[in-house]
């Protein structure tokens, strides 16, 4: 349970870094780099979130496999 | 005979490892101890981790916000520079040493150390061609500016005419580089304008982007 919490922080927190990361570049008017920016953080949580689903998956297949 | 400096360095490095080992023997122990104490010292190093990387992080973006606030005065200390050589040139019927010397000794540093070595160089080396000389002194002092590539060839540009022709051409060409190192200065003050504030802060974001993906 403790594990899940820090994880999902982390995830809020990389929002909340891009989101800002991103205001600042298309304030000065660096706009491709700021979409690039806030894509990389995309990819960025969704390594994260694939990894946490395959253990999700393994975990159900422990259970109803019997391996 | 040691210098002082690498010694302490060394001294200073030692204490960090000393420093560094008796952490990890400390948090061993701990966890011999106990679990809980022994998790609070991994946390604390983690701490302290983070905190360095957001400073370094800060600092980077403090640097890269200061280059960009040298180069144009810098540039203008260079047009400075130059006005005098042509003055020194035209009216004062200066040798080309002598007059990199004064000039080197008036401007201020980052440009005077420039004309200064290129002084010394031409004064050492006779025979040497004049571009060959001042081409190395670029090359060299270079790094110590916050100057880029434009200017560096319009400078490079110059050392083929410095003490070759006579002064009218030189003049000519004196006040074709300066025209260039103005378009140049005038960039760099809307570079700095527009990307000054965005490096400040954006150097601590990244930092704190770095501590949150490996927190």
């Amino acid at each position: 349970m403790n594990v899940d919490v820090n994880a999902i922080f982390q995830i809020a927190g990389i929002g909340i870094i891009i989101a800002m990361i991103h205001t600042v570049l298309k304030q000065m008017g660096k706009e491709d780099m700021a979409h690039w920016v806030t894509v990389i953080g995309f990819v960025v949580v969704l390594f994260m979130v694939v990894n946490m689903l395959d253990n999700l998956f393994k975990e159900i297949k422990t259970i109803f496999l019997f391996q | 005979m040691r210098t002082p400096g690498p010694s302490s360095r060394a001294g200073s490095l030692g204490e960090e490892a000393d420093e560094q080992a008796e952490g990890a023997a400390d948090s061993r122990a701990r966890m011999q101890t106990g679990k809980g104490r022994g998790y609070g010292g991994a946390a604390m190093l983690k701490l302290i981790g983070a905190a360095l990387v957001l400073l370094s992080g800060a600092l980077f973006g403090y640097f890269q916000a200061g280059q960009l606030a040298a180069r144009p005065r810098q540039l203008n200390d260079l047009i400075r520079a130059l006005q005098r050589l042509e003055t020194e040139i035209v009216y004062g019927f200066t040798p080309l040493p002598e007059a990199l010397e004064r000039i080197g000794a008036a401007s201020p540093d980052p440009v005077g150390q420039l004309f200064r070595s290129a002084a010394a160089k031409l004064a050492e080396s006779r025979g040497r061609p004049v571009h060959q000389i001042w081409q190395d002194t670029l090359s060299q002092g270079w790094r110590h500016t916050a100057m880029k590539l434009p200017e560096r060839e319009a400078l490079r540009q110059l050392g083929f005419t410095l003490g070759l022709s006579d002064r009218e051409d030189q003049a000519k060409h004196l006040k074709l580089c300066m025209l260039q190192l103005e378009a140049e200065e005038r960039l760099a003050r809307d570079e700095q304008g527009k990307y000054e504030r965005m490096w400040r802060s954006l150097g601590l974001l990244l930092g704190a982007l770095v501590v949150i993906l490996m927190y």
